[in-house]
């Protein structure tokens, strides 16, 4: 990227890394245990239907059909974890900024965007709304898996763990708080596969423009064509920075 | 079985009655054929009693007035034999349990001894034989029929652990007993739905059914101090299974309806599922028409201004 210059940036054939690969590992190992924990996870939630005995036996039996939803829930745990200390690693050595074209916090032009882009379905609008290098749709797919990563891994540890979780619970709580445990990790980890189903899935996958799915998570590069037409604010400011670059130097 | 059926008709035709009175055969020539149902003390009795079934049965090897001690001699004219005092007792204790033979009923105490003593002594048993009433489980409401009784571990037996679960609640699933006994009216329900019970259900072998927990012949109520579910007591029942559990393991699991606040943080979570699904799938949808709008009847502007700048690159 700094060996390109202005000029070459408007050429659209070109590509620029969106996500280096340690992003990408991590979503590997992120999305390859949502689906082992959804897999076995399903089965034990929908247990008194018939189908349900045969699909866990599938995944070895209800007894390892829970072994390896346990170890996919705490490599998850352990990848969330890997995340957040990379994204510090990130800003204390300075390699990562927080801009309001660049940031993948949710910021109040997220909530106009997302009324300006129904208008544009509804037709009212004749302009897309402009987004920097996330959009409301993947900042929601984003900090969907903060909340989910908080709900259900930290009810899941308590279940996986209940002895170890026991000590932990406050005197007064035990009344209720194992069946709030219960329904949290069940009731969210349905919200989480359904969002995905719905959400992920389209926008990345049967959207026609991404179709069959958008090859960014393997190659972690985005050509400039497209990051104009889906990012221009991003685009923009990369443009911008070159051409700061080339004044100063 | 025919030549059974066979032989047997050729002793009731050619031996004096006395000498096989006592004799399976001479009751199950009879029995075995015979496909109607009488009523008795206003009750409906089926006659028949499958004679492969039965000796394919634990006690299958047993003449019939090992139990049926009445029917010594005459079996249908004068049921009058002398039986001994503690079977005879202990039938007028448990008759109401009975749909013909009280004596019957009461001779598994003979070889049994320990166990019905245990039952007499259970919160079923003292139901039926010191309160008089008809509600509580004896041997053959968990067992089956005395005919056909296998071991516990055929997979075809009342009790056997895949079946368990369903044989006690014929009775703990009816809402009315659970009522008039102030019992807790949905534990099949919360078994159901719980860690313990999904897990049998998809058939892990560990996962514990209602006798693991609340113990099977000499059952106690919750709130006698002896029972394994009794308060404390819950310590040393979950920790048979979980090494370590304490008091505040302990509460996990309950048959008890769930608190205002897991009740009503379920319903929120129902509330926010619905909302994101409403918007995602709102969301999806209208995106997935305006793009077919814009695909067939609008020129997209943006492609227009790409291909203009990608013309200009030399």
């Amino acid at each position: 990227m700094k060996s390109q210059n202005s000029t070459s940036l408007k050429n659209s054939a070109e590509e620029v890394e969106r996500f280096n690969i340690i992003f990408r590992i991590q979503h590997v190992v992120m999305f390859t245990t949502f689906l082992l924990l959804a897999f076995t996870g399903w089965g034990l939630k929908f247990a008194e239907i018939d189908v349900s005995s045969w699909w866990i036996r599938i995944w070895g039996g209800p007894r390892t059909a829970g072994i390896i939803h346990r170890i996919a829930g705490v490599t998850m745990i352990l990848d969330f974890i890997f995340h957040v200390l990379y994204l510090g690693y990130l800003f204390v050595t300075g390699k990562m900024q927080i801009r309001k074209e660049t940031t993948i916090l949710p910021l109040p032009k997220d909530v106009k965007d997302v009324v300006h882009n129904f208008l544009y379905f509804l037709g009212i609008s004749k302009t897309r709304p402009k987004f920097g290098r996330f959009t409301y749709a993947q900042k929601f797919d984003y900090w969907a898996v903060f909340w989910g990563m908080f709900i259900i891994g930290l009810s899941g540890l308590a279940i996986a763990f209940p002895i170890q979780a026991s000590y932990l619970i406050p005197q007064g709580a035990t009344e209720w708080i194992w069946q709030l445990l219960f329904i949290l990790h069940s009731d969210e980890a349905l919200l989480a596969i359904v969002f995905i189903l719905f959400w992920h899935f389209y926008n990345e996958h049967l959207k026609p423009e991404v179709f069959p799915m958008s090859w960014v998570w393997l190659t972690g590069k985005i050509s400039l064509r497209e990051l104009r037409h889906k990012h221009p604010l991003e685009y923009d400011l990369m443009l911008k920075e070159k051409s700061e670059e080339e004044e100063g130097g | 079985m025919k030549s059974l059926a066979l032989l047997s008709f050729l002793l009731l035709i050619s031996a004096p009655a006395s000498a096989f009175a006592n004799d399976f055969s001479g009751c199950i020539v009879c029995h075995n054929s015979m496909a109607g149902r009488i009523i008795y003390n206003g009750k409906e009795i089926a006659l028949k009693v499958d004679a492969d079934r039965y000796q394919a049965s634990t006690h299958g090897f047993f003449s019939c007035t090992e139990c049926h001690e009445r029917f010594g001699e005459n079996p249908h004219a004068a049921p009058a034999e002398v039986i001994s005092s503690d079977i005879e007792k202990l039938s007028k204790r448990i008759k109401q349990k009975a749909d013909t033979d009280a004596v019957a009923l009461a001779a598994c105490y003979k070889c049994h001894t320990e166990t019905y003593n245990q039952v007499l002594g259970s919160i079923h048993g003292k139901n039926i034989a010191d309160k008089k009433l008809s509600d509580g489980a004896l041997c053959l409401d968990c067992h089956g029929s005395p005919h056909y009784i296998t071991p516990a571990s055929d997979r075809s037996s009342p009790v056997n652990q895949w079946n368990v679960v369903e044989t006690c609640g014929k009775c703990h699933g009816k809402e009315g007993l659970a009522k008039k006994y102030g019992i807790e009216v949905n534990v099949m329900k919360s078994y159901t739905e719980s860690f313990h019970g999904k897990k049998h259900i998809l058939g892990h072998k560990k996962a514990p059914t209602c006798v693991n927990c609340h113990g099977y012949h000499n059952i106690k109520s919750t709130d006698n101090p002896s029972s394994p579910v009794f308060g404390i007591n819950k310590i040393q029942t979950c920790g048979k299974c979980h090494k370590g559990a304490n008091e505040k393991f302990v509460a996990a699991i309950t048959h008890k309806e769930a608190g205002p606040i897991p009740h009503y943080a379920e319903k929120g979570l129902i509330l926010l599922t619905m909302s994101v699904i409403a918007f995602t799938v709102l969301h999806v949808l209208l995106e997935a028409f305006s793009d077919i709008r814009d695909t067939f009847f609008r020129r997209r502007k943006e492609e227009d201004e790409d291909e203009e700048s990608e013309q200009h690159i030399p």
